[in-house]
């Protein structure tokens, strides 16, 4: 771990004057920035202490929730306002980690988790995720964990994160303040495609904080389902992960989410799948129809291709549970 | 009889008289006490289910593992790696290093003086293995040690080592077996299991004369031990020419002989020290090149220094379980009766040194077959030297031949249980010897109704359950039982406290626990009045944690030395009931001892235990995902000293396999030798959620010939056996016949 | 820095021979002693300070030998103290004789750390002030294991010598000499035609105050340093286990007001006031904890380097009620690894613990 100055702060004016400066990092949970540090992976110069900030309510919010972005994973997956409104949202954290990161997990952390990409991780391989323009260690590497959705000839990475990709689903927007002022980010926009700069993962400016994410009210929140794939029956990231919320009427689908984990460089929305649903039956053949829209334009590699079927399979699982 | 005359110390009665002669430091060895067995331990401990004498101490974080001794003023090390797997390395920068504050030294080759005897090139001999000791530039495997860094604390000892950086003249490395296997040879030797080629009877003409035939190819991975406790050394000089080692390790003489040797020093100039050790599986079997850096580096910072191998380093540094391809060809008459069988098996090893996974080695006796080939191969690649893993050859060996077993059975239709029943081996028919004991076949019995196996439906995809796919597969577990020569001390003090000590440790098998038992029913006291001592190279001398041969060996060592001193005091007493404790004081000596050496078995016998494991998974048909739902095992292993203990260690086997049949994996990358799966994460093994309830049993199994307890040793037997019995039952739920392990779910879909 | 006032032989000269009886047979293989001359007529074991003696003693790599006329002992830091002789008169005469020759009269205590090759690399007097021997011993020892540190051939700093009024502040300069002199060596080191540019500054330690089971512990740390770091490295408090280092497996889980957390991703630093729990606190009155005792009976453990997070963790789900059933302990406890493969076992002890509790 590179030697830091450490900093705490007292309020978010504190934070922000901190946090704004060159090499600093705020830190919350600590799960992935103290775990990436030790690797040598992140070298911050500073790190700014957010976890005194008031940040941590649950609350309700026109029958939606704002969530604090300090609110631990086990905090938001417990919470009555969100296991009465939000059951993809519980499945989705309560199926990540284990329950000590989830006591220490936040939502703003993560939100922000890195890839778990073993060449990112090394500290060593060519990676331009971790050393931009160095290279990609892993097109041609061992890609079991890597994505076929999103990628771009500099880097395949997944990004790991459950709760996000029920966020997707569910609509979120993430809130921030930053230098400039306060933004309300859509959660579809807050995390980016690697694209030429792998290095850059969100929309999140040097400095700005997250301060909390909104889930809004939606006819589709309360039929809302997580379905996890992974190599161990707990505490290992999706091989493939699907959130589905639906709004039905009888058996017809007036409204669908669908979003995708464990495939994709980025929480994964289903824009085509979700829209051939609309006004169809819930039957498995229409189910199989979306899933096979949802993974065109995959682009596998050796190691990873199982992932497009399993991830076919893991939408129709969803949809079923969703649907039932 | 030769009972040693105790140690002359002070007068006794006069100087004040510490509380343990003789004894390690008090502190960290589980108190006689402590166990407080609730289960009565009665007139005989033998057999009844003690608690673990070490368990207060474990329980409460008072047991103190190697890299947690105390020591004022211990600097910390840490290893770099090459990122190289083949060449040379040009020059290695440590300037940022050592620029870190607290640095104390930075070692690197061309600035670490030559070790009197690290040997470059090795026989295979896993007692001296060939180290990597920044004595020259070459380079055999990345991640090897190219540097390592010390400062006064682990903050900057790890920060400074990740500022070392090397240049290297290296060429792309061979890394995968595959890509090898033209070049495999046949080793001079099995070392240490013997022949690596046998033949008996002629296997063509017996091939030829079967009714049904089937090939096939097997693989199983590369596999890393991966212990909860990390590999760790704390290295402190006395003067020039003694050194103490705390070593996470599970043979301390091992440890040892080898540092005395690559240092130069005499055998009892070197200490190793170890009352608790955080798991070994064979990777703490014998020394690594950490050990030696540790003292190394040691000497040159003069002061005592900390090394422990971090989890990524333990991918490369600490041995690993080969990769094998094993084929199998069996041959049987219309009846089932094996009529030839040929076991091959290629693994790969290092390019400096050798070790054979010998896998086919059960193939040479477990079933009665006229006609039987078996070949081990080696393929030398840019790796790092692979070692025991837990059932070294039994685990990876009963995968293969106990799956061939299974399709052989399904090409007969006959049922997989019935096929292995009708060629019960009643004779080791290849060393042609009778064995010491065999009821493999009541477990066969008990497990099959335990289990419900005459519920099975044959036919592949038979069994559901709603969706869910069901598989019933099972398979034969075996291991032989092993036994080294061995030694212990018993010492009768005046408290009437017995006090029995080994060199040998605690790998979480409960040594600490059955010896006490053994050396409480040879005295015939109660367990609460002895204590039993281990973990330090200044007991007497016993053989490595390994091959489940501990209990057998030092158990039989404890056993014949309280044996004599029981005798000795015999000899004193005055009368039949006179306490022990009033033979001591009477004698006038502060205790009376007695040490007892074994020697070597004689080889009169075949000695091996045995089992029969059943499984049955339950498989999602969508995403493939396989869950083990049951399993029920019933084994043969002679004397079973503590039920509790010993059920313990075959569920653990259990999980072994369960882990190496569904999860289980190291991969390199092709193009640079590294451990891709390189920490907990990605190397899975299984968790809690991964593992149902298991139902284990024994048979009962005298043995009048393997020891005078009749022990077998049951450490590796759980993981035989249990890898096969999942393929199986995969295949059974599924049609599909997984070949290559792991078997993850993409091998389904 | 005073002058030497022990009379006999200083630091960096040849230690006289040491002829006492019980130590001939033990005075071989070149290992550094530390030589104490003490008056006592009699010779109690010592209680309390012998774990810390045993640490400094591995520290020094040396033997301690106590000498006086109430006896002589040996201790060393792997075995059982060892009286080498007992009182008697003749004893009493030839170790009168030995400490003349050491400079050190009848009514002065005096430590000498000899090295392997028999040279005096420490001396000292002790002034006891009517506490305890063992305690005053074990001053001097962590005092010798600082000093040890210094190299060779710096002569001024190597002649450490204390008076008991000066030990606090010798403390400080041992301590600043000691970050000097391994800057010293640090150049030695270093071929002579390569420049040797100067040590990065170390960004500021910060003060911690950690209440571990109750009791508040303060320590100047590196901001670098882990929760699990804190408690192995510098508050020797071991029984929290490090198995990965990086959060996947659960063997450094403690109790962050009251729940389970991974202390190898929790920064020290990070933790202010909140209260701590570990393993060390979780027996009280040396009556285990239900959960505890559940473990012992149904052998949730094998080797043990698990066990103290599996038990953490336990305490706390149980605290958390949500899982009842078996499947659920087991998925709340996935977070614990256990390469011994104890699991069953785990399971029913946090069951058995789980319902006793009601
Ligand atoms: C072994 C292991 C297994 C895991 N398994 C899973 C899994 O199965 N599924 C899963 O989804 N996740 C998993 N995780 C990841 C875990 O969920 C994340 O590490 C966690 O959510 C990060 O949250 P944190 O608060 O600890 O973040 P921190 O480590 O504190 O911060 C992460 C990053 O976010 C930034 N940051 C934090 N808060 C803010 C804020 N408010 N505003 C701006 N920037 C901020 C930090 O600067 C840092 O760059 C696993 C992690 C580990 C170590
Ligand atoms: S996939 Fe991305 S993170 Fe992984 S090595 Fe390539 S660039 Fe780096
Ligand atoms: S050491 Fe903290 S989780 Fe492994
Ligand atoms: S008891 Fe050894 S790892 Fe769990």
């Amino acid at each position: 771990m590179q030697p830091f100055a450490f900093v705490h702060a007292d309020s978010v004016d504190d934070a922000l004057a901190t946090g704004g400066r060159d090499g600093a990092r705020y830190i919350a949970g600590g799960t992935t920035l103290v775990d990436l540090m030790r690797l040598e992976v992140m070298r911050p110069r500073s790190i700014v202490d957010i976890t005194g900030l008031p940040l941590t309510a649950i609350e309700d919010m026109r029958g939606g929730v704002r969530i604090g972005a300090l609110a631990t994973n086990t905090g938001v997956a417990y919470h009555p306002l969100i296991t009465t409104r939000f059951p993809a949202l519980v499945e989705a954290l309560l199926s990540g980690a284990s329950p000590q990161l989830r006591n220490m997990a936040t939502v703003g952390g993560n939100l922000l988790q890195r890839t778990r990409c073993p060449y990112f991780r090394d500290g060593v391989s060519p990676c331009n995720k971790r050393a931009p323009g160095s290279g990609c260690a892993a097109l041609d590497g061992y890609t079991r964990s890597h994505a076929v959705l999103g990628t771009s000839g500099r880097c395949i990475a997944t990004h790991p994160s459950d709760m996000c990709v029920a966020l997707v689903a569910l609509d979120a927007t993430v809130h921030t303040r930053g230098p400039s002022g306060v933004r309300a980010i859509p959660i579809g926009d807050f995390h980016t495609l690697p694209g030429d700069h792998p290095e850059i993962e969100s929309a999140l400016l040097p400095g700005e904080l997250v301060t909390h994410v909104e889930l809004p009210a939606s006819a589709f929140a309360a039929r809302s389902r997580y379905t996890k794939v992974r190599d161990r029956a707990s505490f290992s990231f999706a091989l493939a992960s699907c959130a589905v919320a639906l709004d039905l009427r009888g058996t017809a689908i007036r409204d669908a989410r669908i979003a995708l984990g464990g495939i994709a460089t980025k929480p994964w929305r289903a824009r085509e799948a979700e829209r051939w649903l609309l006004g169809r039956a819930t039957t498995t053949d229409n189910f199989r129809r979306a899933a096979a829209i949802a993974l065109e334009g995959a682009s596998p590699r050796p190691d990873n291709a199982f992932k497009v079927e399993l991830a076919r399979r893991t939408i129709v699982r969803a949809l079923q549970r969703g649907a039932s | 009889m030769t009972a040693t005359p105790p140690t002359p110390a002070a007068p006794a009665g006069k100087s004040p008289s510490p509380a343990a002669p003789n004894a390690p430091v008090a502190s960290n060895a589980p108190a006689p006490n402590s166990a407080a067995p609730a289960a009565p331990s009665g007139p005989r401990a033998i057999g009844m289910p003690i608690e673990r004498i070490d368990a207060r101490a474990k329980l409460t974080g008072t047991a103190i593992y190697a890299a947690e001794t105390p020591v004022a003023n211990v600097a910390h090390a840490v290893i770099v790696g090459s990122t190289a797997a083949r060449g040379r390395l040009r020059s290695v920068d440590t300037d940022a290093a050592r620029r870190q504050p607290g640095v104390l030294a930075v070692l690197a080759p061309g600035a670490v003086p030559k070790l009197p005897a690290a040997p470059t090139s090795g026989t295979g001999n896993p007692a001296d293995r060939v180290l990597q000791l920044l004595q020259d530039d070459k380079i055999w495997y990345a991640d090897q040690p190219i540097a390592v860094v010390v400062a006064d604390t682990l903050e900057r000892a790890q920060h400074a080592a990740a500022l070392v950086t090397a240049a290297y003249d290296s060429t792309p490395p061979v890394a995968e077996i595959d890509a090898a296997l033209g070049e495999a040879y046949t080793p001079e030797k099995l070392a240490p299991f013997g022949e690596p080629a046998t033949t008996r009877g002629d296997f063509d003409a017996g091939l030829a004369a079967a009714h049904a035939r089937i090939t096939a190819t097997y693989t199983t991975p590369v596999e890393n031990h991966n212990p909860m406790e990390p590999h760790a050394t704390i290295a402190v000089w006395h003067g020039d020419t003694k050194l103490t080692l705390y070593d996470a390790t599970q043979g301390i003489f091992g440890v040892r002989n080898k540092i005395a040797k690559v240092f130069g020093l005499e055998p009892t100039d070197v200490r190793v020290i170890d009352h608790y050790v955080g798991g070994g599986f064979g990777c703490k079997g014998t020394p690594w090149s950490h050990v030696a850096l540790a003292a190394l580096a040691a000497r040159a910072v003069g002061r005592p220094v900390k090394l422990v191998v971090t989890r990524p380093q333990m991918f490369a540094l600490v041995g690993h379980r080969p990769k094998t391809v094993q084929t199998l060809t069996l041959g049987a008459d219309a009846a089932g009766k094996l009529t030839a069988i040929r076991h091959t098996v290629v693994s790969e090893t290092s390019r400096f040194d050798q070790f054979v996974e010998p896998s086919a080695l059960q193939t040479r006796h477990l079933y009665s077959c006229p006609n039987v080939i078996t070949t081990h191969q080696l393929v030398k690649l840019d790796i790092p030297t692979p070692t025991f893993q837990r059932a070294p050859g039994e685990s990876t060996g009963t995968y293969a031949l106990e799956s061939a077993m299974d399709e052989l059975a399904y090409a007969l239709r006959i049922d997989p249980l019935e096929l292995r029943i009708r060629n019960h081996s009643v004779r080791d028919e290849q060393d042609d010897k009778p064995y010491s004991s065999n009821a493999l076949l009541a477990c066969y019995q008990r497990g099959a109704a335990r289990f419900g196996w005459s519920r099975r439906t044959a036919s592949p995809g038979s069994m559901r359950d709603r969706g869910t796919r069901i598989g019933w597969g099972m398979a034969t577990a075996t291991y032989p039982a092993r036994m080294s020569p061995s030694s212990a001390i018993a010492r009768m003090r005046p408290d009437g406290i017995l006090l029995v000590q080994a060199g040998t440790q605690d790998i979480g098998t409960g040594t600490y626990t059955i010896m006490t038992q053994i050396a409480a029913d040879a005295m015939g006291i109660p367990i609460e009045q002895v204590r039993f001592e281990l973990g330090d190279t200044a007991f007497p001398e016993t053989p490595v944690s390994g091959g489940s041969q501990t209990a057998a060996s030092t158990g039989t060592a404890v056993k014949l030395a309280v044996d004599k001193l029981r005798d000795q005091l015999i000899a004193l007493r005055q009368s039949p009931d006179e306490p022990w404790a009033h033979v001591v004081a009477r004698s006038g000596r502060p205790e009376l001892t007695a040490e007892h050496k074994t020697d070597k078995r004689p080889d009169t016998h075949s000695y091996h235990s045995h089992g029969a494991t059943f499984a049955e998974v339950r498989i999602d048909p969508d995403t493939g995902e396989i869950r083990v739902a049951r399993v029920v095992a019933v084994y043969a292993a002679g004397t079973i000293l503590n039920p509790r203990t010993a059920l313990s260690q075959l569920e653990g086997g259990i999980v072994w396999g369960i882990g190496m049949a569904l999860q289980e994996h190291t991969v390199r990358d092709r193009r640079t030798g590294r451990a891709v799966t390189r920490d907990l994460a990605d190397y899975h093994i299984p968790v809690h959620a991964d593992i149902p309830e298991l139902d284990v049993s024994f048979v009962e199994e005298p043995d009048p010939f393997v020891n005078p307890l009749g022990i077998k040793g049951i450490g590796e037997l759980g993981i035989t056996g249990v890898t096969a019995a999942i393929a199986n039952a995969v295949y059974h739920a599924t049609g599909k016949r997984v070949r290559d392990l792991p078997i993850t779910l993409d091998k389904l879909l | 820095m005073s002058e030497s006032f022990v009379s006999g032989p200083s630091v960096g000269s040849a230690a006289p021979d040491l002829v006492v009886p019980g130590l001939e047979r033990r005075v071989s293989h070149a290992e550094p002693r530390v030589l104490a001359f003490v008056r006592d007529g009699k010779l109690t074991e010592p209680v309390t300070e012998l774990p810390t003696i045993r640490a400094e003693l591995r520290g020094l790599g040396a033997e301690l030998v106590v000498v006086s006329p109430g006896g002589v002992w040996s201790v060393r830091a792997d075995d059982p103290l060892e009286p080498l002789a007992a009182a008697s008169a003749e004893l009493a005469a030839e170790v009168s004789d030995a400490a003349q020759r050491y400079g050190v009269t009848h009514d002065e205590d005096a430590v000498f750390v000899i090295d392997g090759r028999g040279v005096v690399r420490f001396n000292h007097r002790l002034e006891r002030r009517g506490r305890a021997l063992w305690a005053t011993l074990t001053d001097a020892l962590t005092i010798a294991g600082r000093a040890a540190h210094m190299r060779e051939g710096h002569d001024a700093r190597q002649r450490v010598l204390f008076t008991r009024r000066e030990w606090t502040v010798t403390c400080l300069v041992v301590g600043c000499a000691t970050a000097f002199l391994s800057a010293c060596k640090e150049q030695e080191h270093r071929p002579a035609d390569r420049r040797s540019p100067p040590a990065e500054p170390a960004p500021p330690d910060v003060e911690v105050m950690l209440r571990i089971n109750g009791t508040v512990h303060r320590l100047t740390i590196d901001p670098r340093t882990s929760l699990l770091d804190a408690l192995r490295e510098r508050l020797g408090m071991t029984g929290t286990k490090k198995g990965c280092d990086g959060g996947q497996c659960g063997a450094c889980t403690v109790l962050i007001d009251g729940k389970r957390v991974v202390s190898c991703l929790t920064l020290a630093a990070m933790v202010g006031d909140r209260d701590i729990t570990t393993i060390e606190g979780l027996a009280r009155d040396g009556a285990l904890h239900p959960v505890q005792r559940a473990f012992v009976e149904h052998d949730g453990l094998q080797c043990g380097y698990c066990t103290p997070g599996q038990i953490m963790s336990a305490v706390a789900l149980i605290r958390e009620g949500h899982a009842t059933s078996d499947d659920e302990v087991r998925e709340q406890m996935s977070g614990n690894l256990c390469r011994c493969g104890a699991y069953p076992n785990i399971i029913a002890a946090i069951q058995a613990a789980r319902r006793t509790r009601g």
